[in-house]
């Protein structure tokens, strides 16, 4: 842990290095999460949940829960895995229409009203990252369903309602973690990361050489997915 | 005993309309009765979005894409037959290529409405136009499919009646070309997903161009012997195409599961065992391999290649290449966890490493193979009444009048 950060609160300092970060155009956004810290209390995935007011079947950020060794040697290791945006992502060049794309800063993102819904993307990822929008609701098969259902998400920064059959509605469409983008962009970090309980998370800049995120990134005990498929994910795991 | 009606005279004749066959009526209600239930389950797919289907995030294709990529593949190995007959230049064979033209149509449209309807935003289909990528394999495929359609129709519509021009002759051979192509990349389009540890294959292109061609020259046997256009000739020459393509099928299959079984990577290996002996094993054993592969084959060994025969075993081996075309789409996706405890790690609807098809999904299926199978009948009989009609009816004597 670097010595700034033993004093500081860790959210307020990444918090400076994304304000830093918007400044700069090459800025390139990537995730450390630290396995050690990790207690597998699902709160980001909650907050995901909550924040881009995702229906079921829809999960950006799940915690895989894994258990190594034999009884009496036995751990548990938790393991959340937000979409790695890799550097080489498999799902982008599969799509048939550029619907899904690789932004400048890194973040692989999906143009909503350009996605057509065959699902190919899923298909060519190989962390299970992306999931499918069905239309399903919470309040299926109950006598009505409940307002909040069709409350707007705004990812991306833009506004859409929960629609069967709206043209701004995710409904039909692949979707998957962004970092939550919307509020990268006024200067907020992802959701995730404020709501970690064990503060597991960095985020910032990789670019950033003074940013945190960097400095974990470039720990000796930083890993990453599947590193054989040469994805290169941004999101390292420190073990 | 001469004639006496005039040229204009003997057209205005009709000639009776001859009943179809009781197996072509039986044929016709199956497919009437199959387009029925298809209606049912594309109403149902419209009015509950995807909620009612089995697919989902963990096994995002399913029956609707493995009926797309069979439908299509059958169609590309008739329409690849029939141009082989014409560039070959086989007159004899003409009215076989015809019906291969037919097939290659009602299957081609039959895949298109499979893998429409699967779309999220089957009304964006459009952009596949509009904002293709030629880096995609889907996005290149879109427009093989336009052009493939645009030549499926212009071969249709230059052989509906009397001679087959000559252009279609002597440019046949770039069909055949383009139907190769076409049936390869199809299977490109799975080859090149690297995540899929059984898709990722050089492999997988040629079994598609095999199946492809099997699929296809089966559905022409069963389609002809239906309609009872199988000379002894004809019926040899399929027969024979098809035990070939059986025993090519059986060598690449082979070559396949023992590697795959024997890979040192446990996502491949998992993949075999799961369509080997998992909870699905029965797709592939009796489906695919006793009734797609070991009973056609029996039968066309002992067919003395007779039409009958012929048509039956090509008519088992078409209907059970939906089978196939599952253990390909869906094992791969449904025997391996992305990340070991994923399926855990959060639960929900379509978050499972699991799928049978939902009833919604076998109705629409039904209803695509009962819809090639209706363009089939009908462009059957539109061609029949058309050739009646241009054919000049015998002329009437005097004892007639």
């Amino acid at each position: 842990m670097t010595e700034r950060a033993s004093v500081e609160n860790l959210l307020v300092l990444m918090q400076e290095d994304i304000r830093r970060a918007l400044k700069n155009p090459d800025r390139r956004w990537g995730m450390v999460v630290d396995t050690r810290k990790c207690v597998g209390c699902h709160a980001c995935t909650v907050s995901c949940i909550a924040e881009n007011k995702l229906p079921p079947g829809v999960v950006y950020r799940p915690v895989v829960d894994q258990e190594i060794g034999t009884y009496p040697n036995v751990t548990r290791r938790f393991l959340p895995r937000p979409c790695l945006q890799c550097d080489e992502p498999p799902c982008v060049p599969v799509c048939p229409v550029g619907a899904t794309y690789s932004r400048r800063d890194g973040i692989v993102a999906i143009d909503y009203d350009k996605c057509i819904g065959c699902r190919y993307c899923i298909t060519a990822c190989p962390y299970g990252a992306r999931t499918f929008d069905a239309g399903r609701t919470y309040t299926e098969g109950t006598p009505e369903q409940q307002p909040y259902e069709l409350l707007p998400a705004y990812e991306y920064g833009e506004e859409r309602a929960r629609e069967q059959d709206g043209d701004k509605s995710p409904v039909g469409n692949v979707r998957k973690c962004h970092f939550c983008l919307h509020r990268l962009e006024e200067g907020q970090l992802p959701a995730c990361v404020t709501t970690c309980i064990g503060m597991a998370n960095y985020f910032g800049d990789l670019n950033d050489p003074e940013s945190l995120v960097s400095e974990m990134a470039s720990k000796p005990n930083g890993v990453v997915l599947k590193e054989e498929l040469g994805t290169k994910p941004k999101v390292t795991y420190l073990v | 005993m001469t004639s006496i009606a005039s040229p204009a005279a003997q057209h205005r004749v009709r000639r009776p309309i001859k009943l179809p066959s009781w197996p072509e009526r039986l044929a016709w209600l199956v497919a009437i009765g199959g387009a029925a239930a298809g209606t049912i389950g594309v109403v149902w797919r419209f009015t509950s979005g995807h909620t009612a289907a089995d697919y989902g995030s963990y096994v995002p294709w399913g029956l609707w894409v493995a009926a797309y990529i069979a439908l299509v593949g059958a169609s590309a190995g008739a329409f690849a037959f029939a141009a082989l007959i014409f560039s070959a230049r086989w007159r004899q064979h003409y009215r076989l290529a015809e019906l291969a033209l037919l097939v290659a149509l009602g299957t081609f449209v039959a895949g298109m409405l499979s893998v429409w309807i699967d779309l999220g935003h089957p009304f964006r289909a459009w952009r596949l136009l509009t904002n293709s990528q030629a880096g995609s394999v889907m996005g290149l495929m879109t427009w093989f499919y336009l052009a493939y359609g645009v030549v499926l129709v212009i071969g249709l519509w230059e052989t509906r009646r009397g001679p087959v021009p000559r252009f279609i002759e002597r440019f046949a051979w770039l069909a055949v070309l383009f139907a190769v192509v076409f049936a390869g990349a199809e299977g490109s389009l799975f080859g090149v997903v690297g995540a899929q540890a059984t898709w990722e294959s050089g492999l997988t292109p040629v079994v598609f161009l095999i199946e492809g061609a099997l699929f296809g020259v089966s559905l022409v046997a069963a389609a002809g012997a239906l309609f009872k256009v199988l000379t002894s000739e004809t019926a040899k020459l399929l027969g024979q195409a098809l035990l070939g393509l059986l025993l090519a099928l059986v060598v690449v299959e082979a070559a396949e599961i023992f590697t795959g079984l024997r890979a040192a990577v446990p996502a491949k290996r998992h993949v075999f065992e799961a369509i080997l002996t998992g909870d699905y094993w029965w797709v592939f054993w009796v489906f695919h391999l006793a009734l797609g592969v070991v009973v056609p084959a029996a039968i066309l060994w002992h067919s003395r290649w007779r039409a009958p025969f012929v048509g039956a075993a090509g008519a088992l081996v078409g209907t059970m290449a939906l089978a196939s075309k599952l253990n390909l789409v869906v094992p791969a996706l449904a025997a391996h966890e992305d990340i070991e405890g994923l399926a855990e790690a959060f639960t929900g609807p379509g978050l499972v490493y699991d799928y049978m098809p939902s009833t919604m999904e076998w109705l629409v299926t039904v209803g695509a193979f009962a819809l090639a199978g209706l363009l089939v009948l009908m462009g059957h009989t539109l061609l029949r009444r058309l050739e009646q009609s241009a054919r000049p009816a015998p002329a009437l004597t005097q004892e007639g009048v």
